[in-house]
């Protein structure tokens, strides 16, 4: 816990949590008179929202993502419709370059499944973002646990857990090698005078050839600031942590209580450390929603006010859609047991870290989802809540909204200037690009960093197709 | 409502303005990156982008076509050298991805986007699509294409090119996917947003779409919710067999080219019967042409600068373009080109030039302008002359402008060409407000006319409620 008389702690990172659509992770609040996330078609909510944050000092703006809907609740996806649970949504990278260009500092980070798109291409569009955003961007890696997303691509059903994870490797693999082997930093030259616009001894193919991919190169994008955008990851399955540990430099967790915090990301730490990575090369972000208000009456009587308009039963469908077993019949008092799931593996443990003592019950689910994760109280409370949740290892905190804009011109207008003044929020950006500002060890990913190992690695070799 | 292209107050024929880009540093002009001024070399920076759209509008551009590839040119002289060496579309960027900070600062610009059919699922392109119409209020195109790198097919794991006619059969099954996602997927009123009652969408009006076809297998439903357009408005760059069909059925601005009048004539006879077959009407497919155009206040100016832009351009970026198999340095010149090349794919693209030629006017050819189909050069007047010819004579609906010089060739047609043709009812003084993309360029309001194959799944029509093969397991895996 911080105090006046503690040592000025590092500031926290700050990312607000978001999603193209209309009902993220609070549902039912879109109703409120002042709710504008209704309009998520327009780029001007999402411009005005990015420069908002921008002056707020935020470190980025994080978009979720699904491509497909959650598992049938009560028997059907009607429920997801009805409250906007996810759906209607839109693709969230095809925004980053116009935040980007109205933006000077706020990283964009967005989520992007391996499920939807080849790496080759998704490489590709990476690369032009981070070009277009001189190298502030992020991507999430997910792999999917909606059983509809596959079937929009063309599979049965959802891959098993575990080999959804060995598919996740080869695709980063396919990336790693595009983004940092294929070009030499110093390929190309542009030089007018001789014409030469690219060194071709420096442009190589990769010649990549696994299960799932083949890839031929050379990648068609030339290095960018970053290179490799910088790897978000939020998987807390077994499989999920050692893939973090491997490949994550921002990790997002949902841990129940700082404690928990503390033990997930001393573990996935100390993973890093056996795949030859650092601890502090991993930053982890916690999802959390800050509720302020002058007194402290007057935010427990705000929160009560919120609780009306949250939609109980949304909150129930959406984690019973992620883990793939319907709730929807059953009576809230019904203990949700022992859960195997292809689904999300980690939102069970979840549960029963909060209702330690007891079987939870599916309303604990519901309550839960909306309120755990909520700081009620005066902005000195909620800094002081935040300060316990960096002293458990926590680096910074995808910032979950009731509102948009409403909840992101709350922080930024009341809890910012407190955070600030004690040091738990950056005041001003420090230069450079996305992965430099949050470590501030340069442009590109540490030598020790599994991608690392492409660079230089793809031999001058002519780039032949005649060859074949 | 006034559609750009159709009959006039004047009675004429109104052109359709785009300027062709890419996406890179040498897209159809080799060599003039090295131009003085000349911004290609920052199309990393999304300002680059920012700053022409900006100008574009300026000029009542209607919008701005972005080529693509997804792979390098690596078979003449069998390998990459030539193209890496001379930025020819490698370093290349996705096209997509600069179109939303365009929108950002525009209002009316359109945008043609290039993307191919034969490598991606459809269903993440399908919503990809759908945001940038919503974030465009309506004003976004797709040029699709079919992909002809070898290169690309290795890149995305095959080992070769996919054969041309199987490509558009893919296209068609491709094409039908998206239709369904975009036209039958959502009802218009599928949008409630009740907040009393909490209902956001009436899941009535929403349904999966069940696509089980030989190439591809969707569920559905779509994800965004119906934008201005719902599908966007169809391009797609053909002249072949299977193309035109594929045209006919499909494509309502046909990106289209060759070495004569007589053969674009042909081309949009052809195309316009096959979408007469298709059950549409001849005048709901216009064509545009790629074409080039140097303007100076004097003839002698626009001569100047032609003789430096002539100059400057790289014969082997061209030949390294058309993918040639052969290196034509190393053959006779007096043998004929279609002695020595194989028509109907060895030269792709490069169909349109004309095979009685010999491989030494072939290579003699590419410092002179004048071995462009349609290309312009003199004074305001002379040019506007030109370009009316091309649209009463040749018959094609606008042009693609070819870029020399970036910003210089939109700039010096916005300052010179532009004032002439609108005082000549050839381009309007301003735009409609709040017109969506396809109602501009054919007068008839924002969706796909009710006569387009696309049209037959509105509703949910021709959808099935289920997977054809009843597999409860598949449903609730």
């Amino acid at each position: 816990m911080s105090d006046v008389t503690s040592p000025r702690p590092r500031p926290l990172h700050f990312a607000a949590f978001v999603m193209n659509t209309t009902g993220h992770i609070i549902q039912g609040t879109w109703r409120r008179p002042s709710a504008r996330q209704t309009n998520f078609n327009d780029l001007e909510h999402w411009v005005n929202l990015a420069k908002l944050l921008e002056r707020g000092k935020f470190d980025a703006i994080f978009f979720a993502d699904v491509v497909g809907l959650y598992a049938p609740y009560r028997g059907d996806e009607r429920k997801y419709f009805e409250t906007g649970l996810q759906v209607p949504s839109n693709d969230p990278s095809v925004l980053a370059s116009a935040l980007a260009y109205v933006t000077e500092h706020l990283g964009i980070a967005f989520t992007a499944s391996i499920l939807q798109e080849h790496p080759f291409n998704f490489a590709r569009r990476i690369s032009t973002l981070d070009h277009a955003s001189k190298g502030r961007i992020a991507w999430n890696i997910v792999t999917n646990y909606l059983p509809n997303a596959s079937r929009n691509f063309g599979l049965e059903g959802l891959t098993k857990h575990d080999e959804r994870y060995a598919w996740a490797d080869e695709y980063v693999d396919v990336t790693y090698k595009l983004w940092e082997g294929s070009w030499a930093q110093d390929a190309l030259r542009q030089d007018r005078a001789s014409g030469l616009h690219a060194d071709y001894d420096k442009v190589y193919r990769i010649n990549h050839s696994g299960p799932r991919y083949s890839v031929e190169g050379p990648h068609l994008v030339s290095p960018s600031p970053q290179r490799t955008p910088l790897l978000f990851q939020a998987g807390a399955s077994e499989a999920g942590r050692t893939f973090a540990a491997k490949n994550a430099e921002a990790v997002f967790i949902t841990s129940p209580h700082a404690s928990v915090a503390a033990r997930d990301t001393a573990d996935i730490r100390a993973r890093a450390v056996t795949h030859g990575r650092q601890p502090d090369d991993l930053k982890f972000f916690q999802g959390l929603f800050v509720l302020p208000a002058s007194t402290e009456d007057e935010a427990k009587r705000k929160s009560a006010e919120l609780d009306k308009w949250i939609d109980w039963d949304g909150q129930l469908s959406h984690m019973s859609g992620s883990i793939g077993i319907d709730f929807g019949f059953d009576d809230l008092d019904t203990p949700i047991g022992e859960i195997q799931t292809e689904g999300v593996q980690s939102a069970v443990a979840w549960i029963k870290d909060l209702v330690p003592g007891r079987p939870a019950t599916l309303r604990d689910v519901a309550r839960l989802t909306a309120s755990n994760v909520r700081i009620v109280g005066t902005p000195e409370q909620i800094a002081d809540a935040l300060a316990t949740w960096q002293a458990a290892g926590v680096d910074g905190v995808n910032l979950i909204n009731a509102e948009i804009p409403g909840s992101y011109e709350d922080f930024v207008e009341h809890v910012a200037p407190v955070l600030q003044r004690r040091g738990l929020m950056q005041s001003e950006y420090a230069p450079g690009t996305l992965r430099d500002k949050l470590f501030g060890r340069g442009d590109q990913l540490p030598g020790r960093h599994p991608a690392a190992r492409y660079r230089g690695a793809f031999a001058p070799q002519p780039v032949t197709g005649a060859s074949r | 409502m006034t559609a750009n292209t159709g009959p006039a107050s004047t009675g004429k024929k109104r052109l359709i303005l785009n300027l062709f880009e890419m996406n890179c540093v040498s897209h159809i002009t080799h060599g003039l990156w090295r131009l003085p001024g000349n911004n290609r070399e920052r199309f990393n920076d999304i300002d680059y982008w920012v700053e022409l759209a900006k100008l574009l509008e300026s000029g009542g551009f209607d919008a701005i076509f972005i080529a693509d590839v997804i792979g390098t040119y690596d078979t003449f002289r069998g390998s990459a050298e030539t193209s890496i060496r001379q930025g020819l579309q490698i370093p290349n960027n996705d096209p997509s991805l600069v179109v939303p900070a365009m929108a950002a600062v525009t209002r009316h610009l359109g945008f043609g986007i290039t993307f191919s059919t034969t490598y991606e699922p459809p269903f993440a392109w399908a919503r990809r699509l759908s945001t940038l119409d919503h974030l465009t209020k309506g004003r976004v195109g797709w040029n699709i294409v079919t992909s002809y790198l070898p290169n690309a097919a290795r890149n995305f794991g095959l080992d070769g090119e996919v054969e041309h006619d199987k490509r558009y059969e893919i296209a068609d099954e491709y094409l039908d996917v998206l239709y369904k996602l975009w036209e039958g997927s959502w009802d218009d009123d599928a949008i409630i947003a009740d907040r009393e009652h909490n209902v956001f969408a009436d899941p009535a009006k929403i349904r999966p779409i069940f696509h089980q076809g030989t190439h591809f297998k969707v569920e559905g439903p779509h994800l965004p919710s119906p934008s201005r357009q719902r599908t966007p408005v169809l391009f797609s760059a053909t002249a072949s067999g299977a193309g035109t069909k594929f045209a006919g059925k499909h494509t309502e601005v046909v990106f289209t080219g060759g070495p004569s009048a007589a053969f674009l004539r042909q081309t949009i006879a052809n195309i316009r019967q096959a979408a007469v077959e298709a059950g549409r009407h001849p005048g709901d497919v216009k064509f545009i042409t790629q074409a080039g155009v140097i303007v100076g206040r004097t003839a002698e100016e626009a001569a100047a600068k032609r003789a430096e832009y002539e100059r400057l351009t790289d014969a082997e970026g061209y030949l390294a373009h058309a993918g040639l198999p052969f290196d034509p340095t190393t053959l006779a010149p007096e043998a004929k080109l279609k002695d020595v090349v194989d028509s109907d794919g060895g030269i792709g693209r490069w169909r349109s030039f004309d095979p009685e030629r010999t491989v030494g006017e072939f290579l003699a050819n590419f410092g002179d302008f004048s071995r462009f189909a349609l290309f312009a050069s003199g004074t305001p007047e002379e040019v506007a002359d030109a370009i009316e010819g091309w649209l009463d004579e040749v018959g094609i609906d606008g042009i693609n402008l070819t870029q020399f010089h970036s910003y210089d060739t939109a700039r010096d047609f916005i300052e010179l060409v532009v004032p002439v043709l609108r005082a000549r009812g050839r381009l309007r003084t301003e735009y409609d407000p709040d017109e969506t993309l396809r109602d501009r360029l054919f007068g008839a309001g924002d969706r796909l006319p009710g006569r387009h194959y696309a049209a037959r799944y509105r509703g949910g029509a021709h959808l099935p409620e289920a997977w054809p093969t009843a597999d409860p397991d598949f449903l609730t895996a």
